[in-house]
Order: structure tokens, then C-alpha cells, then sequence
């Protein structure tokens, strides 16, 4: 059965399409990755499946639910968990808070019961630590730096710690937004074998927005790519590498051919790619109402 | 020699404070003082390092709390036999003088003494420690119990030593209550509320409703309290939910508004009549008055809160043994006003260590990813306002059946602004701070400014102004130098001088200290204003 | 929410309003019968509500020009207006002014006056800013917020202190927190009644000079900020500070003149509002404050058209409110009004949407 469905899916800003009629399929326990040139949409993409955005229109189905529109927090706790671009833990936490944060939706403790804390509750507390500390140990950061802040680790333990984070909600579909960001070479085949291995271990399927073609072409089960806001490919690694349409976005031809849209993949959907300057709706996280355009310019998803 | 010379350098500032409170008050104020000040230094010289044994801790507590007494008792002598004349007060003996600075200087010292041996306890920090210490104290214990015997006996101390603190003491505790109450959405879930005092408004006419002749409802004070909790929380939850998709100035701005319309609606809900507006629709149309249903106040309107002159008397607590609580006796009101302050202690530091308590402050640092990790950011918001009601819930309660009488002007904005001033002078999000905070705000509006005040016009009247020749002048220095006048002016100083020199408080909260400080300051996006595009 | 539930919901929170509403005066009914009963008290109000809006919106303006810069609620905006009041009030005093005086030897003092108290809340503002915001400009938002709530106390004590000084200023009473009367100087001609036109409105000279000087400083400010290069470094700060600072605006001295505007504004308000109501008081500028600045949020911050459109309609709700609600319940029902505006259209009447500036 498919994990994650998403029909059509449209987000817009005003006049821009930022994501145009968007169809993707995840099968349970595949890797699959989602590129494409700056300002395709797929943060817009992942914001949309992780209900930070509502989209304009179109349809998601999350293990033959639907899930369009719900709630992050909602979203979370069946099972849909992300991973910031820009790395989002709670700086001033400690490490082990921001794993237990993760953790928030599985436990159940309600305000009576903190207040009152009986020992049931005392022991879900107990336990939630013990899993935190060893989530901890199985993301590789160890537990001795489990009472220092966030904010005091080095850049790629961030990385390591957001993922912990995310894990710790037991989630089935892990979403990466470009996790390689900033790592070197080594740091990168590191993080791609702990992939491998969350996926085989924790029985998970992950999407990747990522932007190093070698973990691209090395990781993915599937790839798709996606260009002003459009699905303009998806296939195997290979088949992605061959397609035309995928190598003219790349190189920036000026004359992409737009003619036979049709994709080499086979789930590939010959979505047209519709060049309606939608370039700029990447920029779109911040639309504050008024009372704080101190954000406009802020930098959700803007360097896609 | 030296070391007390040193020392003296040391506790500057409290010697200076112990100092000027003996100038205040004079009398036996400097064995109280010295009390308190000297176990504070006690614990304050000894507490970082790590004295090996309490033999230790107790000759470096005596060196510090003799430094300090020396400040006392030079103060004692100061003013029993300067300040007194001067300010035309009755004039004390000599002995009299000398055994108040003897015994302020005494007390003082064995006090950081006392507070210093505790600090040379071990730690017990590993099991072995805890093995070889078996049966004795541990250094937190030690200081714990020091700190009860404090609290516990303040009030005999008090009643010996003449000050007359108590009173001032049972509202600090108020306060601490309210600001403890304050800390958890400002300090913990950061949002900042400036209408607080309004929940304060709702416990205490809670109480005063259902347990005053007013209404002819006199219900046990015991039941009340809980009520006005409850009524403040749920209070708490329905002013939270519009402020929800809103943050920083605006949300203080809004709960500001809440907090102005509070009093004016307990100020005017004097005359209500409530009609049926169907049926008196119909009334007018036909032009028949009987169709229009009345529902309350039909007779004569309906006065819920009395207006202006509030509602009194309000009903006091009762136990056995002690019986009804009376106005003269303050002591089963401290230590119940105690009790409270440490329930409240209790239960907002298990909120803290707690699933929500990590949620608030998830979301105080960043909203959108505290979301996107499963946090209803709806309901863990509207518990913060909801918990920091519950407890102004609480000090409203006590405090309706302290006063035993209660009127809207109370509640304005000002004591919304001093209790946000306690909660940032001590650390934001810090429970010790905020108490500190409290108690110097409070002893410094309440017990200080007065009594200066007060000492200030005598030493103006007896010394100063008979020497001043311009009528203007004379006539200007007798109404204008009148320190209470000077409370705003204090506590915009606060506020001010804080925001700029140590926003992170008095006693920091690491957290916030790190938070305050960064000059990058992360754009925290609120899910609700990305959402409101879809 | 189904389009049905939301109906439901609608004629729920209707008949709760009028159910509760006359509690807090909103009894329809009766308003309306009021009204019908006597029109010209109608429009006398509304003259009321205009001018009252008018010097509302001077001071409104200053929020909004700093909030516009800074993003910085200005607290202390209400209470500089106090002061400036009190200045006003002191030049009065030291021309002997009192109620009444021939408007020929009144109209030099009034000139002084506006000088003097728009001159000082002018340097208090850039003082103020100088210390006790601008140390805090990285700092996180609500740090600024809650030093400008401290200098509003340090502010409305000095108001305090400053109706104290009875011994050097007579006209300050007798004791510092009352209120003190401003002496009534401009004549109250009637208008209408002088052209000959038979009216039951009051509309007199001394409304005119309110409303025309009200309206003048709009004009001017609006002509400043358009036509101006000032005006529009300032609105090019406003927009993006950081494109501004390198196209080679300086960004402190624009914020310095910001606020030297607002407290010009600030200070010519606190004369007007000293001679059209002729008494003032310390505490006078914490609730014209919040009027202001719930103008400000109505019209839209950051707008200065806005502001002035907020600060006469809030105007208007005061006057009518006052006539026909309960005086009682009016500032419950401006508040009222500002946190619905805060939480159902944060964006002001004018506000821009930003939706569509992304």
C-alpha cells in the first residue's frame, strides 16, 4: 500500500505557483529524493506535507488517510516527522530536552498527572529519558554531552541531534530537508550509511530534498525533480540522470526543450512544465500578517 | 584582621543595605536584619566553593557575617545617636544604643556562622559519599533547614524585635505568589502578559462574591479559594484564546486590554438587567412592555460588585484550635500565605520538569519547529495562561479574605507592571529569582519607602526647614520631597536600568541568560501567521 | 468550520450582544430612540468625536512613525504628551493667563506655549530614545517594549512631580495628582450663530482652531514625509533598513528625527488637548496613550494615513460612546475594540497585506 499520496497538490501565494499540481507516491520503506534548481518549490513541497502550509488545492493521503490540512502537530503524531534546511533545534535547550521535545507526541501524561505525578507517570517519565539518552547513542552523539545546550554543539552534531529529534517521535516517514547541507565529504557518506540504516532498522521511509548529486544518485530508490514549481521527472537514479528535460533544468539551457514533457520514468506523470514565473514563490514562508514584519525577510526555505 | 577587612569589601552591598535599614527603622531592626542579611552571606561566600568541612564553612561564615555585623552595629550607633535628634525622634539611651549594636553584630555573625557550616556539609553527590555520610545532613538538606527555621520564625522574631514586619512580610508572600504565577507564560512559555493583575481582580472577586453578606453567599474560605482558582483559570483560558495566533508586542498589547477591561467591568457591574432581547423586541413592537421577558434584576438592578466601594466585608478562614482568623493576629495568616507560596513552589516546579513544562519553553524558542515535533502549540499556550491564572487565582483568594474587603483600583495596570518588574529584576524563568525579585521590590515599596518617607519628613521638619529663609522654597521642600511619591519614577528606573544593564535578571536563568544575549535573534515564525495564507 | 456552523455561531454571538450588551449601555433600543428624540445632539457629538479624533490622531502619529522605523510599541508615547501638556500649562502660567483673557494677549503665549511643549517633548523623545531604546536595538523585541513601559512611569511621575511645583508655578493647584485646570482662552463664538445660520449644533471658534491646527500638523507631517528627502529616507527605513543603511541613508539620524517628529506631535497635542478640554492631569496620558496607539493599530501601524482615520473614528466611538452607550464603559469599549482589531485584522483598516508582498 502506499505510505504518502499526494494528488495534484497546488500550493499558491497570491498571483505565484509556487507548487503546480504536484503527484508523487511514496512506497513504504523506499528512499526516494526530491530535487531540483533553486526556488523549484520543494520546500513549498515539504512545508505543505508537514501542514505548515495548507495547500490551495489538491489532495494528500497519508496510509489511506487524508491528511490535507491537518495540523502539524497532528501530522507528527501519525507518523509524518521533518528535519529543518536551515537547522531548527531549541538552542537553548539541552540536548536531552530537545530528544525528549521529539518524544512530546508519544507521551501521555496530562496536566493532572504532571501536577499530581503519580508513579505511573513517574515511570513514563523515567522511561521516556532512558529512550531519549539511547536515541541518543543510536544517532551517534553518546550521552555525556546530554546536558549541554543545543546551540553548544558542533554544526554537525546539530545535524545529527535535529534527526534524533525526529526520530524520537517514532515516526514512519522521515523527511530530510537537505541534511548534507554544509557537511564535508566525510560527514556526508556518514550520514548517508546512518540513512541506510535508519531505514532498514527503524522500518521507516524517507524523503530527502538534497542537493549533492552524489548522495542523490547513491541513496535514492526513486528521484524526482521538480522545476518552477512543476514535477517535470521522476525515475530511477538512472533514468532521472538520462532525461533531457532534467538536464536542461540543471545546466540552465536557455531553450529547454518543452516538447515532449513526457518523463522516462515509469511513475513519471507528464506534468507540463509550466514556466509561469513561479521562481520567486519559494521565497513565500514568511507571510506574516502585519504585526512583525521584523520576519519578512526571514529565511524559511528562501535558499532552495 | 585582614579577612574582616576583607570581608567587609566583600558584602559592600548587603552591609550597605543592612546598614540603611538599621537607619530606618533604628531599635532591635538590626538584629533582625543581621539575621536575615547574615545567613544570606553565610551562603553567599561559601556556596561556590567547596569547603571541605563545616568547621570551614562556619569560621569563613563568622569572618563574612562579622563584617557585615560591624556594618549593623555602626548604623545602630548612627542612628540612635545622630539620625534620632535630627529627625526629631524620641531620643534612646545611651546603653540601650550600645546593647542594640552589641547584640545586631552577635546575631549577625553567628548567623553567617550557622549558614556557613551547612555550606562545609558534603554534597553527597556519589553513592559513596552518600554512604560515608550516612545518617548526617547533606549540605542542601542543612541549608533547607535553616532556611525553614527562618521562615518559621520570623514571626516570634518579629513580635521580639518590634520591628512590625509581619504585615509587609504576608504581602511580599502575596506578591511572590502572583509573580511565581506571572513566571510560567512569561517567563517559561514567553509570552509576555501585561494584564495580569486582571486574573488577580477575577480570584479576588471570586471570593469576595461567594463568601461575603454582599450577596448573602457566604461559603467556606476553605471551598472559595479553590473556587477563585478554578474561576481564574478558566478565566485565563477564555482571555488566552483570541491572543493565540498573535506574539510579542501584540499579544502584550491585547492582554493589556484585557487587563484594563477587567476593573472596568468589576468597577461598573452595579445596576444589571438583563432582558430577554426576543421577546422585548416583540414588547416594543406591540407596544405591550408585559411581553418582555426579564431575567435578572427585574425588580430593582441587580448589583453584583458594588462599584467603587467593593465589596466588604469578605469572610475569613476558620480552623480548629485557632478559630475564626482575626485582623490582629497575623500569625495563622503568614503561615498560611506561606503554605501557599510553597504549594505554588511545589506545583509549577513539577509543571517545569514536566512534558508541558518542555513544551512551553519548545515553543518559546521556536514555535514552528516546537510544531512540527508534535506540540499542539493551541493547547500548551493556553495552559501556560491558564496555570499562571490559576495561582494569581490563589494570591486573589487570600488576599479578598486578608483585606477582607476588596475595590476595583486595586487591580490597574500598575500592579500588572510590578509584578512583571519582580519576575524580570529577579530572572525571568528562574523561581529563585523571582521570589528575590519580589521580595526587594516589595520590602522596597511597602517597608522602605515609607519608613523613609517618613524619616525624611521628620529630619526635613526638626532640622532642615526651620533654617530655610524663602517662604517658596520652604513651602516647595515641606509638599514635594515625599519619597512615595517617587514609586513610579522607581519602577520605571527598574525596568529601564534592567533592560539595558542585565536583562536576564538579578539571579539568571542560564537559559535566558543565553537567549538575552544573542545579538542574532532567531526569527521565531509563528505557525499560525504562515498558515493564515492556505 | 461548515458555512451552517458558522451561521449559527454568528446569531449565537448576536443574541449574546444583545442579550448582555445594555449591561455595558449597548441597549439599541433606547440609542436609537435617543437619537430620533434629538438629531442635533447627534452631531454635536460627532463635532465632539472629530475633534477629540483629531488630537487623538496627532498623538497616534507618533506611534505610528516609530513603530513604522523601529517596530517598537512607544509606550512612553502617551505620557510624553502629558508632559507636554504640563509644559503648556507652565507657559500659561508664567504669562499670567487665566480663563478668559482677551484673545489678543492670548494668542502670543498660546504661540509660546506650542513651541515650548512640542521643543521639549521633542528632545525628551530623542533623549529617551538615545538611552533607553536604542542600547536595545539587537536586543529581542519585547526588551525595547518593556523599557518604554519604564520610561512611561518614569514619564508619568514626572507629570506628578511637575503638578507639584505649586510653590514656583501657582496655576499647578493645590496638590500634585489632582487635576489642574487649563485656563479656557480661545472664545466660544458660536459659528453658525455669528454667520446667521439658525442651528441647534454647537460648533465654536474654539472648535475650529482645535480642529484647524489638528488638521494642519496632519497635512504638514504628510506633506513632509511625501515631498521631503527626509520624508522619504525615513519611508525608506521604514521599508528595509538595511537597503537603506547602504544606499547611504543614515539610519540613526533618521530614527533620531522620527522620533523628534513624534514628540513635536506629542507636545502640540498636549497644548491642544489643555485648551480644548481646559483641565489635564498626570495620569491623562496612559489612557489617551492607549487610544492612540488603538488608533494606530485600527488604521493600520506603520500607516500615517491611517493613523489619523483611526484616531477620528476612535474618536467618534468615545464621543457617541460617552452619549449614548455609558461614559462608564467607554474605555472598556475602546479596548474592546483594539483587541478585536488586534486578533481579527491585525493589519489595520489601511494596513498593506503583506500576503501579497512576499
Amino acid at each position: 500500500m502506499t505510505l504518502l499520496q499526494s494528488e495534484q497538490l497546488t500550493m499558491r501565494f497570491g498571483g505565484l505557483v509556487a507548487v503546480n499540481a504536484v503527484d508523487l507516491a511514496l512506497e513504504p520503506g523506499m528512499i526516494a529524493s526530491l530535487i531540483g534548481p533553486n526556488g523549484a518549490g520543494k520546500t513549498t513541497f515539504f512545508n505543505m506535507l508537514t501542514g505548515i502550509y495548507v495547500p490551495t488545492s489538491g489532495r494528500l493521503t497519508f496510509q489511506g488517510q487524508d491528511i490535507t490540512g491537518l495540523l502539524p502537530h497532528r501530522l507528527t503524531e501519525l507518523g509524518i516527522v521533518r528535519t529543518f534546511q536551515n537547522i531548527r533545534l531549541f538552542s537553548n535547550m539541552t540536548v536531552l530536552e530537545n530528544v525528549l521535545v521529539g518524544r512530546h507526541c508519544r507521551l501521555k501524561t496530562n496536566l493532572v498527572g504532571t501536577l499530581l505525578r503519580p508513579p505511573a507517570v513517574r515511570q513514563e517519565e523515567a522511561e521516556a529519558r532512558q529512550a531519549a539518552l539511547s536515541m541518543l547513542e543510536y544517532v551517534g552523539l553518546g550521552t555525556d554531552r546530554a546536558n549541554e545546550f543545543a546551540k553548544n554543539l558542533p554544526y554537525g552534531d546539530q545535524r545529527r541531534l535535529e534527526i534524533a529529534r525526529a526520530l524520537a517521535s517514532n515516526p514512519r516517514l522521515l523527511l530530510l530537508d537537505e541534511p548534507t547541507a554544509g557537511m564535508n565529504p566525510n560527514e556526508t557518506a556518514d550520514l548517508t550509511r546512518f540513512i541506510y540504516r535508519i531505514r532498514d532498522e527503524l522500518d521507516l521511509t524517507v524523503l530527502l530534498i538534497e542537493h549533492d548529486m552524489k548522495v542523490v544518485m547513491g541513496i535514492s530508490d526513486r528521484v524526482s525533480v521538480m522545476e518552477y514549481g512543476a514535477k517535470i521527472a521522476e525515475g530511477t537514479p538512472d533514468e532521472v540522470r538520462a532525461n533531457p528535460q532534467v538536464i536542461a533544468a540543471y545546466l540552465g539551457k536557455e531553450d529547454a526543450p518543452t516538447v515532449g514533457t513526457e518523463a522516462t520514468g515509469a511513475e513519471a506523470i507528464g506534468s507540463p512544465a509550466e514556466a509561469t514565473g513561479t521562481a520567486a514563490g519559494e521565497q513565500t514562508a514568511s507571510l506574516n500578517h502585519r504585526p512583525n514584519p521584523q520576519h519578512i525577510s526571514s529565511d524559511r526555505g528562501s535558499d532552495e | 584582621m585582614q579577612n574582616v577587612l576583607k570581608a567587609l569589601r566583600a558584602n559592600l552591598i548587603l552591609g550597605g543595605v543592612a546598614a540603611f535599614t538599621v537607619l530606618l527603622f533604628g531599635g532591635w531592626s538590626g538584629s533582625m536584619i543581621g539575621w536575615l542579611l547574615g545567613t544570606a552571606v553565610g551562603y553567599l561566600d561559601t556556596h561556590e566553593q567547596s569547603i571541605p568541612h563545616p568547621k570551614v564553612g562556619l569560621r569563613i561564615g563568622a569572618i563574612n557575617g562579622f563584617a557585615l555585623g560591624l556594618w549593623v552595629a555602626a548604623a545602630s550607633l548612627v542612628e540612635g545617636l545622630i539620625l534620632r535628634p535630627l529627625s526629631g525622634q524620641a531620643i534612646v539611651p545611651l546603653p540601650q544604643d550600645l546593647l542594640h549594636a552589641v547584640v545586631g553584630l552577635a546575631v549577625t555573625t553567628v548567623a553567617a556562622a550557622l549558614m556557613g557550616a551547612m555550606q562545609g556539609l558534603p554534597r553527597r553527590r556519589s553513592k559513596l559519599a552518600h554512604q560515608t555520610t550516612h545518617g548526617s545532613l547533606s549540605r542542601r538538606q542543612g541549608t533547607l533547614l535553616i532556611l525553614a527555621a527562618i521562615l518559621l520564625f520570623f514571626p516570634f522574631a518579629d513580635r521580639m524585635a518590634q520591628t512590625g514586619w509581619i504585615a509587609t512580610v504576608i504581602q511580599v508572600l502575596i506578591f511572590a505568589m502572583l509573580a511565581l504565577g506571572l513566571n510560567i507564560p512569561v517567563g517559561y512559555a514567553g509570552l509576555l502578559d501585561l494584564g495580569y493583575a486582571a486574573f488577580f481582580a477575577i480570584g479576588a472577586y471570586t471570593t469576595g462574591m461567594l463568601s461575603s453578606p454582599h450577596l448573602g453567599i457566604e461559603w467556606n474560605f476553605w471551598l472559595v479559594i479553590w473556587i477563585a482558582a478554578a474561576v481564574a483559570a478558566v478565566a485565563g483560558l477564555i482571555l488566552g484564546s483570541p491572543t493565540l495566533p498573535l506574539r510579542g508586542d501584540y499579544l502584550a498589547i491585547v492582554t493589556l486590554g484585557f487587563g484594563e477591561i477587567v476593573p472596568i467591568v468589576f468597577r461598573n457591574l452595579t445596576e444589571i438587567r438583563i432582558v430577554e432581547p426576543i421577546s422585548s423586541l416583540f414588547a416594543t413592537l406591540l407596544n405591550r412592555p408585559e411581553l418582555a421577558i426579564c431575567l435578572v434584576g427585574c425588580e430593582q438592578p441587580f448589583n453584583l460588585t458594588n462599584g467603587e466601594t467593593g465589596i466588604n466585608p469578605i469572610g475569613r478562614p476558620w480552623l480548629p484550635f485557632i478559630g475564626s482568623f482575626s485582623s490582629t493576629n497575623y500569625l495563622p495568616w503568614y503561615y498560611l500565605v506561606l503554605l501557599l507560596v510553597i504549594f505554588s513552589m511545589f506545583m509549577i516546579n513539577r509543571l517545569r520538569n514536566s512534558r508541558l513544562g518542555r513544551a512551553w519553553t519548545a515553543i518559546r524558542e521556536d514555535e514552528l519547529a516546537a510544531s512540527s515535533m508534535g506540540i499542539n502549540r493551541v493547547n500548551v499556550k493556553l495552559l501556560a495562561f491558564a496555570m499562571g491564572a490559576t495561582f494569581s487565582g490563589f494570591a486573589g483568594a487570600f488576599y479578598a479574605s486578608y483585606i477582607t474587603a476588596i475595590f476595583p483600583s486595586v487591580f490597574d495596570f500598575s500592579v500588572s507592571v510590578i509584578i512583571l518588574c519582580m519576575v524580570i529584576l529577579g530572572g525571568l524563568g528562574n523561581m529563585i529569582g523571582v521570589l528575590l525579585g519580589c521580595v526587594i521590590i516589595m520590602s522596597a515599596d511597602r517597608l522602605y519607602l515609607p519608613q523613609f518617607a517618613q524619616v525624611l519628613k521628620g529630619f526635613l521638619n526638626t532640622t532642615v526647614l526651620p533654617n530655610i529663609a524663602n517662604p517658596a522654597l520652604r513651602d516647595f521642600l515641606a509638599i514635594s520631597v515625599d519619597p512615595i511619591q517617587m514609586r513610579l519614577f522607581l519602577f520605571g528606573l527598574v525596568l529601564v536600568v534592567m533592560m539595558i544593564v542585565r536583562p536576564e535578571g538579578l539571579v539568571p536563568n542560564s537559559r535566558r541568560r543565553a537567549e538575552l544575549h544573542s545579538e542574532d535573534v532567531v526569527a521565531n515564525e509563528s505557525l499560525a501567521d504562515v498558515r493564515s495564507v492556505g | 468550520m461548515k458555512p451552517w456552523q458558522k451561521n449559527v455561531l454568528y446569531i449565537v454571538v448576536i443574541y449574546f450582544i444583545l442579550l448582555l450588551g445594555p449591561i455595558a449601555g449597548l441597549d439599541i433600543p433606547r440609542i436609537i430612540q435617543d437619537i430620533v428624540q434629538s438629531p442635533s445632539l447627534l452631531f454635536t457629538q460627532i463635532l465632539v468625536g472629530l475633534i477629540n479624533g483629531a488630537i487623538i490622531a496627532i498623538i497616534a502619529l507618533g506611534y505610528t512613525l516609530v513603530y513604522g522605523i523601529i517596530e517598537l510599541i512607544n509606550f512612553a508615547h502617551g505620557d510624553l504628551y502629558m508632559l507636554g501638556g504640563f509644559a503648556a500649562l507652565t507657559v500659561m502660567g508664567m504669562f499670567g493667563m487665566e480663563d478668559g483673557a482677551p484673545l489678543g494677549t492670548a494668542i502670543l503665549p498660546m504661540l509660546v506655549a506650542l513651541l515650548v511643549s512640542a521643543g521639549m517633548c521633542a528632545g525628551l523623545n530623542v533623549v529617551t530614545e538615545r538611552y533607553a531604546y536604542r542600547p536595545l536595538r539587537n536586543a529581542p523585541r519585547l526588551a525595547p517594549l518593556i523599557s518604554a513601559i519604564g520610561v512611561s512611569f518614569i514619564f508619568q511621575n514626572l507629570g506628578l512631580f511637575w503638578g507639584g511645583l505649586r510653590s514656583f508655578i501657582p496655576i499647578m493647584g493645590n496638590t500634585a495628582a489632582a487635576p489642574k485646570s487649563f485656563p479656557d482662552l480661545l472664545p466660544r463664538t458660536d459659528i453658525f450663530q455669528a454667520l446667521g445660520i439658525e442651528t441647534k449644533i454647537d460648533f465654536t471658534v474654539k472648535d475650529l482652531t482645535v480642529l484647524v491646527v489638528a488638521v494642519g500638523l496632519m497635512v504638514g507631517l504628510n506633506l513632509f514625509v511625501q515631498r521631503t528627502p527626509a520624508g522619504k529616507a525615513m519611508r525608506a527605513v521604514a521599508q528595509n533598513r538595511e537597503a537603506a543603511k547602504i544606499v547611504g541613508i543614515n539610519v540613526d539620524q533618521i530614527i533620531v528625527l522620527t522620533f523628534l517628529i513624534g514628540g513635536a506631535l506629542a507636545g502640540a497635542a498636549g497644548l491642544l488637548v489643555g485648551l480644548y478640554n481646559n483641565t489635564i492631569v498626570f495620569t491623562m496620558g496612559f489612557t489617551a496613550g492607549l487610544r492612540a496607539f488603538t488608533a494606530a493599530v485600527l488604521g493600520g501601524i506603520g500607516n500615517i494615513t491611517g493613523a489619523m482615520l483611526g484616531g477620528v473614528l476612535i474618536g467618534l466611538l468615545s464621543a457617541l460612546s460617552d452619549q449614548y452607550l455609558s461614559s462608564r464603559w467607554t474605555d472598556a469599549w475602546v479596548f474592546g475594540v483594539l483587541v478585536l482589531i488586534l486578533v481579527f485584522r491585525p493589519s489595520g483598516l489601511l494596513g498593506e497585506n503583506l500576503q501579497e508582498k512576499v
